[in-house]
């Protein structure tokens, strides 16, 4: 293995964040201003060649989704407040079938909460922030690594996939600044989107088996492009509930979970003989793996599953629950949200949860909650 | 101008209610449209919900179909993304009661005067959901349905016009349409045209008798050139971000927190850094991060660093190995977390009795007495290096010596750590 002098720096998520973001193809970032998101914004207006104060997170939202539909790929940094304000767009732009970037930067809730304290309380949100209970990718990183390499799968997926996509993180996650090696970044392709071919009539919603229909912009030159959010057929043609465009609106579903394991991103640390499994995510995996250590050192056999891609749920994921007869989920939440997501709400047996608000879990309390 | 023979209209037959205004306006736009001699793929029409937003397959053109009241932002989006590709034009369409939803959307519309037009369809109600009554319905319509009627409507034209629009106008007379949409069409900039409209299910029914309660005509211009949209140049933000040669040596044992208290304005943010830089100039792994008030510059200011040989996970911070307190904001703040196998270092004048029989080992320094407020919590930082070797003073010098104040920083450091301990 090539061996290079480490290039260490003092860096902040944030920072990273918006430079993954921007050489992945992000080139219009629209933002109002919120804490804990703030270094994104400040770093968006250097970093991406055409950025917009907007004046609230409507107009945010729907100032992306007009650039989005005409070809730009924008993105956007906010916070549980701003995030409330944009759902009726966010519903918009995901029915309109547009790609983009939605930071949401966790901060202890509920309503303006305290905006200067992390937390890990937005995942309940995004399972059901679709009207109907349809998918939305959401990844989660667990650390620097993954905010660069998951910010450019967000891009992708975002074109890939025709729609919005989120990058759940926490005030903690980028609000830190941490000697790290610029080496470890891995390049970063930007993410490349040439015109269909169409022969005839361009229909917006007509897609092959990807089940993802091709991309034009509007005001292209050569096909007429029609988008809507409402209710429709594969010519965009507006409908009530015919069959055509309910299988439209099904589609919007499926085209997540038939490809579901191009969306599945998760660690799992194995140990031989492990019998117990350690469930995390975002913020609370520094802990985790903090703790894994210890206990590993302490004679006990654990394994840990970092989940990255936390929706759609992948049924990876379960295959890899199914293995253990003993499970700890850890989350800086007060009801534990992933538990709820992937074991319901009713207590499960074998499975424990530590939960936390209003601080991070330290490594001390995931260790004494296992032992 | 001769006519083209295109129509922007495709055959679907106008979905209104029998004698419904809005298809005046849209056979009114077919027409300017016409006349201007635009392309159907330069035209984006942006339609929003209600009656006037069933305008959309109306259109022979690009469309886009959004949200209840938010054309005017969804149009501005458009707009600028297109903004970049020769002679594009983006028209949105209101209703009033869209307009009312989405009036900030309007007036940052006109104040960004990008090159796009909104055009107003005025019945004064809500067509779609039982004729309810909107923010631009007047007083004379009010008046005879008698509810809200001492209530204004917003005058939408004024509002656009204060607000920068480059061309606004309200017109009645059908006849008109036409014409003043071309000029609007034209105009580059942000234009607005607010046209009358009749409802006859749930408004007025005759032209005659909806000119008798709409708001009078009104149009207003500014010589305002419109906003350029274009792709700033960009480079990548690591290039700006300084790589750390290890330079020095630590005696660093084992992984240590030093908490640095002070008070907004007093550099403790600045100071964790500069000890989190010194920490990569002397071989170490660190993280920092920092605790204040939502309003910056007032109250606490708290910053947090590790300092470690091996890669640091968890950035928590619950037992620091050092305090360095300088303020009584600043004590006020961490008092809680102080212990006993700390080293707790503090300013000699917040040290009071309680606090010297809770933490008899404190270390009481006349840290304010070192350096004026601005560094004291870099002279009070530099002092504990020095005292405890943590860190080599040469690494924080280091680490400020990029700083464009670094030669006060190093004139400070020198003193405090030259001085006899």
């Amino acid at each position: 293995m090539e061996t290079l002098t480490p290039k260490k720096t003092l860096i902040d998520g944030s920072k990273l964040m918006i430079e993954a973001l921007a050489q992945a193809g992000v080139d219009t970032f629209v933002a109002y201003p919120i804490t804990p998101s703030n270094w994104m914004y400040k770093y968006a207006k250097e970093r991406v060649p055409q950025f917009y104060a907007a004046p609230d997170e409507i107009t945010t939202f729907q100032w992306m989704s007009g650039m989005s539909a005409a070809g730009r790929l924008p993105a956007t940094s906010s916070a549980f407040p701003g995030i409330a304000l944009m759902v009726e767009s966010i519903n918009m732009a995901y029915a309109m079938e547009l790609p983009m970037v939605i930071i949401i930067t966790q901060r202890l809730g509920p309503s303006t909460g305290s905006a200067t304290t992390g937390a890990q309380g937005d995942l309940a949100i995004l399972n059901g922030i679709i009207s109907g209970g349809y998918p939305v990718p959401v990844f989660s990183p667990s650390g620097f690594d993954d905010i660069w390499s998951l910010s450019e799968k967000a891009v992708q997926t975002a074109v890939k996939f025709r729609t919005p996509v989120f990058l759940l993180t926490s005030k903690e996650m980028v609000m830190h600044q941490k000697s790290f090696d610029l080496n470890r970044l891995k390049p970063i392709d930007k993410v490349k989107r040439p015109k269909p071919k169409i022969e005839g009539t361009y229909l917006p919603y007509k897609a092959d088996a990807s089940l993802v229909p091709p991309f034009i912009p509007l005001g292209d030159d050569e096909h007429l492009v029609r988008i809507t959010a409402s209710t429709h057929d594969e010519a965009a043609n507006i409908r009530k509930n015919d069959p055509e465009a309910l299988a439209n609106t099904r589609r919007l579903h499926d085209k997540f979970i038939n490809r579901i394991d191009e969306l599945t991103i998760y660690d799992l640390e194995r140990q031989e003989g492990a019998e117990k499994l350690l469930i995390t995510w975002g913020i609370t995996t520094d802990a985790a793996r903090d703790a894994l250590a210890k206990l590993r050192e302490m004679g006990k056999k654990i394994d840990l599953l970092v989940v990255k891609s936390l929706l759609p749920v992948s049924p990876k994921i379960y295959d890899i629950l199914n293995q253990y007869p003993e499970i700890f989920i850890a989350e800086e939440n007060l009801t534990g949200q992933l538990k709820e997501i992937l074991f319901g709400h009713a207590p499960v047996k074998n499975v424990k949860q530590i939960n936390k608000m209003g601080n991070m879990i330290t490594p001390d309390e995931i260790i004494g909650a296992i032992v | 101008m001769t006519k083209n023979k295109q129509t922007y209209l495709t055959d679907k037959k106008f979905p209104f209610c029998p004698g419904c205004g809005h298809g005046i306006s849209i056979n009114a736009l077919n027409k300017a449209l016409q006349e201007l001699n635009y392309g159907p793929n330069d035209v984006i029409v942006v339609s929003d919900i209600g009656c006037s937003g069933l305008i959309d397959p109306l259109f022979a053109t690009h469309t886009i179909h959004g949200l209840h009241g938010r054309s005017p932002a969804l149009g501005l989006g458009v707009a600028m993304g297109v903004a970049q590709k020769p002679n594009k034009k983006v028209i949105a369409f209101i209703g009033d009661g869209g307009a009312t939803i989405g009036l900030q959307h309007i007036l940052e519309a006109a104040r960004r005067n990008v090159d796009m037009t909104l055009i107003v369809l005025n019945n004064l109600l809500y067509g779609m959901t039982g004729g309810q009554i909107s923010g631009l319905s007047t007083q004379k319509f009010k008046e005879i349905i008698d509810f809200e009627k001492d209530i204004p409507p917003f005058d939408l034209i004024q509002l656009a016009h204060a607000s920068g629009s480059r061309f606004s106008v309200r017109v009645n007379a059908p006849n008109r349409i036409k014409d003043t949409l071309k000029k609007a069409i034209e105009t580059e900039g942000f234009s607005i045209v607010e046209a009358a409209s009749l409802c006859p299910s749930y408004g007025m029914k005759k032209m005659n008798e909806l000119m008798e309660v709409v708001e009078h005509e009104e149009i207003f211009e500014h010589d305002r050139p419109a906003t350029k949209i274009k792709d700033k140049p960009v480079h990548s933000l690591l290039e700006e971000t300084p790589v750390i040669k290890p330079q020095f040596k630590s005696e660093l044992k084992e992984r240590k927190g030093i908490l640095i208290a002070g008070s907004a304005g007093g550099g403790a943010q600045s100071v964790a850094r500069f000890l989190a830089l010194a920490g990569m100039h002397a071989g170490l792994e660190t993280t920092m991060k920092g605790e204040y008030p939502i309003t910056v510059g007032t109250g606490f200011s708290v910053a947090e660093v590790i300092l470690d040989h091996q890669p640091i996970n968890y950035t928590g911070l619950e037992k620091p190995d050092y305090f360095i307190i300088v303020t009584a904001d600043g004590l006020s703040k961490v008092r809680n977390k102080l212990h006993n196998d700390a080293q707790i270092y503090i300013d000699e004048k917040l040290v009071d009795d309680d606090l010297k029989n809770q933490y008899p080992n404190l270390i009481s320094v006349p840290f304010s007495k070192m350096a004026n407020r601005k560094s004291t919590a870099l002279a009070a930082t530099a002092y504990v290096l020095n005292k405890t070797g943590i860190l080599p003073v040469e690494a924080l010098k280091e680490a400020v010596s990029s700083h464009r104040l670094k030669d006060i920083f190093l004139e400070v450091i020198e003193k405090v750590t030259q001085q006899p301990v």
